[in-house]
């Protein structure tokens, strides 16, 4: 079967990234068909040697670096160093994640790569963005989702013991710091189809951390809203949890009387559900009722089971969902309605499901069609260049 | 009466937003803030639920203000058929729509994808819902924590043991939003290499499933269930959250032997250092409990923001937890631009969250806040669309434009 070309079919990007954040970014970009060539130390790249792994091989790097390049080069090596402006002579675009230290003793700066390469569109992803002090630009995920405010906030209605979460994985900063840089590099492109100019992008990861709770924190920075050190700044009130039912956890969300109203429908009115308002979620939403609510829902849910109760819930117009894990997913009608779930080969793995995007495009849509390369498979590429 | 030419590499670009609450905004929002231009078309008869919010004025709504920076407003009341027909002719002017209404509701306004190419061939339509538009499912609303919860992330958020409880109730719509304005773009360049448009549907539920992909990933290879695990981490530790002075925490996160020695000496921890059961990396990740125990005995009681900052200086990565008062009076984020000022001519100056990106040269100005509902109305409908004085004082005076 013969694939499209991509909506960045003919564009070349050039990937010196070694994080999650940045390999991502190609990854978000090879998925639309753009050549992208990963330049990788000798030995690989730090995300190799991530697991889990099978067969020896890193899952982490199979997974942000599909449809992608391998070319070796020591860009401590000057011949190598030329070898890499060789090939961004050819390029439209570099990827990177290091910081200004690292940039400066490479000769990657900004203003480095703008006078030799002037049509690059050049983006770099840094903890706290261009220009903070080298010592901050040593951050660890856990250090950026904390000093972007989302862990001190995160789960909801966190008491002041519990420590603040780091998110879902291990990169969950780096995925949302994708976005923006994709984002980014993909307007930034743009331009340069129509003006045959480069641009530098500086990404703040911290900076899209904040952007990502603008409704809350503007209000606060506007003082509309009270900012303080209270765990619970960003949170809504009411009742919605997560609970665990009988196979795994369910989630539910009330703020309206209908809502209520099908809830009791479900449970089969229970005489406990009577001594709430009708008009309590609106109304009458203290923290005693939250308390109470909840009291007697998590007796009543963890006797149900997770799908055939949220089905009957959806039905009565209550919004409880499953918390779906891993093994949920593959199986999941709409997701495999979607194609979310591509089926590929890998050569350690064997048959394997990547998640891929959440748009589908009807016109140039995202394949996997490559899996991640094996150290240099593409060295070949820079004697091209 | 033009607009100001506000640069960046969107510049010429037109968006058409028929759009509410978070996620769509969001979207319309970024690809401002990139240099398009973006129309949100409102009306008072169906009004934007966050210029309702709080009862006040929606004109200054907070909850408005606070996302549409850059965004022109103009009026048209979609249930009429004349109304429709002002849209339809702003689609012919514009190269994307998007829309985040209810599954079907873009359709039976007779603005589905398949209406909109017959308007404008190469029009480019992005499509938010919770699932997707179409599929078994397609049907069903949501909340960002109901989509979280389906999507695979909160599962893998909670302390290690308890009830997963996910990420705050607040994650998920601007995400959905950013994933979007992603998907826009990357449409623009099928169209400049092609000059065909597309509809590009975008599921909520999946974009917050793409944030775990490779927990999803490796799920797939070696068949282990991912869980929720605290602050866990497979290569390092010690690597979480430890409390310090009052209720602050500071993060820290320690890679290798020589991150270790730092934190040790910087903490003054020599019995800690010569603990032969914290001695490599490994027995470090395997001893974690006992040693998250003995580290936090030592942080507790200490100035979170003091401590991280002389972490820091020894090669240690640490930073405080940022709570929203610390986050709001951070000298360092004001100073870089994070946050910033923008100015309206009613609502007078009003800090918001700049954008996560610099660009040199040519960055798009971000300087007007959200537009009062209405506001660009003559722009739109004399400018864009050249309707006579008469025929717009007629529109209003009928209430088609409300």
């Amino acid at each position: 079967m013969t694939t499209p070309p991509g909506a960045l079919a003919g564009i070349t990007i050039i990937e010196i990234a070694e994080r999650p954040a940045g390999e991502n970014t190609g990854k978000l970009l090879a998925d639309f068909g753009a050549e992208v060539i990963k330049v990788e130390r000798p030995g690989g790249s730090p995300t190799r040697r991530m697991g889990p792994f099978r067969n020896g091989e890193s899952t982490v790097f199979a997974y942000f670096n599909t449809n992608k390049k391998s070319v070796v080069l020591d860009l401590e090596n000057p011949r190598d160093r030329a070898a890499l402006d060789r090939l961004l002579a050819r390029a439209d675009a570099l990827i990177d994640d290091h910081d200004e230290v690292w940039g400066a003793a490479h000769g990657l700066t900004a203003d480095a790569v703008a006078a030799a390469h002037p049509h690059i569109v050049h983006c770099i992803i840094t903890p706290f963005g261009q220009g903070a002090p080298a010592e901050w630009q040593k951050a660890r995920p856990i250090n950026v989702i904390n000093a972007g405010g989302w862990a001190y906030h995160s789960p909801s209605e966190m008491p002041d013991e519990k420590p603040p979460l780091k998110g879902a994985g291990r990169f969950l900063p780096d995925y949302e710091s994708a976005i923006d840089a994709t984002t980014c590099l993909l307007a930034s492109l743009h331009r340069q189809r129509k003006t045959g100019a480069g641009q530098f992008i500086d990404i703040s990861e911290v900076e899209v951390q904040l952007n990502r709770i603008d409704c809350v924190l503007d209000r606060m920075l506007a003082g509309e809203a009270e900012p303080s050190n209270e765990r619970t700044a960003y949170d809504m009130g009411g009742p919605g949890t997560s609970f665990a039912c009988k196979d795994g956890h369910i989630y539910i969300f009330m703020t309206t009387r209908n809502h209520w109203n099908g809830l009791r429908k479900l449970m089969g009115d229970p005489a406990w559900a009577r001594a709430f308002r009708e008009d309590w979620l609106e109304f009458d939403c203290t923290r005693d009722n939250v308390a109470a609510f909840r009291r007697q829902f998590s007796d009543w849910i963890a006797q149900q089971d997770k799908m055939p109760i949220t089905e009957a819930a959806q039905k009565l117009g209550v919004a409880m969902v499953p918390v779906s894990t891993a093994a949920d997913l593959p199986r999941h009608e709409q997701l495999a309605h979607r194609g979310f779930f591509q089926q590929g080969e890998h050569p350690a793995f064997g048959t394997v499901a990547y998640p891929t995007v959440s748009y589908r495009m009807s016109a140039s849509p995202v394949r996997i069609t490559g899996p991640a390369p094996a150290l240099g498979a593409d060295d070949s590429e820079v004697e091209r260049a | 009466m033009p607009l100001p030419q506000r640069g960046g590499p969107l510049a010429g670009v037109r968006v058409l937003e028929i759009t509410k609450v978070w996620a769509g905004p969001y979207a319309g929002k970024i690809l401002a803030h990139l240099g398009a231009e973006v129309i949100k078309v409102e009306s008072r008869s169906n009004i934007d639920e966050m210029r309702a919010y709080g009862g006040v004025d929606m004109n200054a709504a907070p909850y408005f203000l606070s996302i549409n920076q850059e965004i022109l407003s103009v009026q048209v009341n979609m249930k009429t058929e004349e109304g429709l027909d002002l849209v339809k002719q702003m689609v012919a002017q514009s190269d994307i729509v998007i829309d985040n209404i209810r599954p079907g509701a873009m359709e039976r306004s007779t603005l589905g994808y398949e209406d909109l190419r017959k308007i404008r061939p190469d029009i480019i339509q992005v499509s938010i819902k919770m699932w997707g538009n179409e599929g078994p499912l397609g049907y069903q609303t949501g909340y960002a924590p109901c989509f979280a919860s389906l999507s695979g992330l909160t599962a893998l958020v909670g302390h290690e043991g308890e009830t997963p409880k996910g990420m705050n109730i607040r994650y998920g719509d601007s995400t959905a939003g950013a994933a979007a304005a992603l998907a826009a773009i990357a449409a623009l360049h099928h169209r400049e290499r092609t000059g065909e448009g597309q509809f590009v549907d975008l599921s909520a539920v999946e974009t917050m499933t793409s944030l775990v992909g490779d927990s999803l990933f490796a799920y797939s290879v070696t068949g282990e269930v991912p869980e929720s695990d605290g602050n866990y981490h497979p290569d390092m530790a010690p690597h979480g959250a430890y409390p310090c002075a009052g209720t602050d925490w500071i993060s820290i996160a320690v890679a290798d032997d020589t991150e270790w020695q730092a934190l040790c000496e910087a903490m003054g921890a020599d019995a800690l250092a010569a603990d032969p059961g914290f001695a490599t990396p490994a027995l470090r990740v395997a001893n974690r409990r006992a040693l998250d125990a003995q580290l936090a005995g030592l942080t507790a009681g200490q100035d979170a923001a003091g401590l991280a900052d002389r972490l820091r200086k020894a090669g240690v990565p640490a930073f405080k937890s940022m709570s929203s008062i610390d986050l709001c009076s951070d000298e360092y984020l004001w100073n870089r631009q994070g946050f910033r000022m923008v100015d309206h001519p009613h609502n007078g100056p009003r800090p918001i969250i700049g954008p996560s990106w610099r660009m040199t040269p040519d960055m798009a100005r971000v300087e007007r806040g959200a537009p009062a509902l209405g506001e660009h109305n003559d722009y739109v409908y004399r400018e864009i669309l050249g309707l006579p004085q008469e025929r717009l004082d007629d529109l209003i005076a009928r209430k088609v434009i409300d």
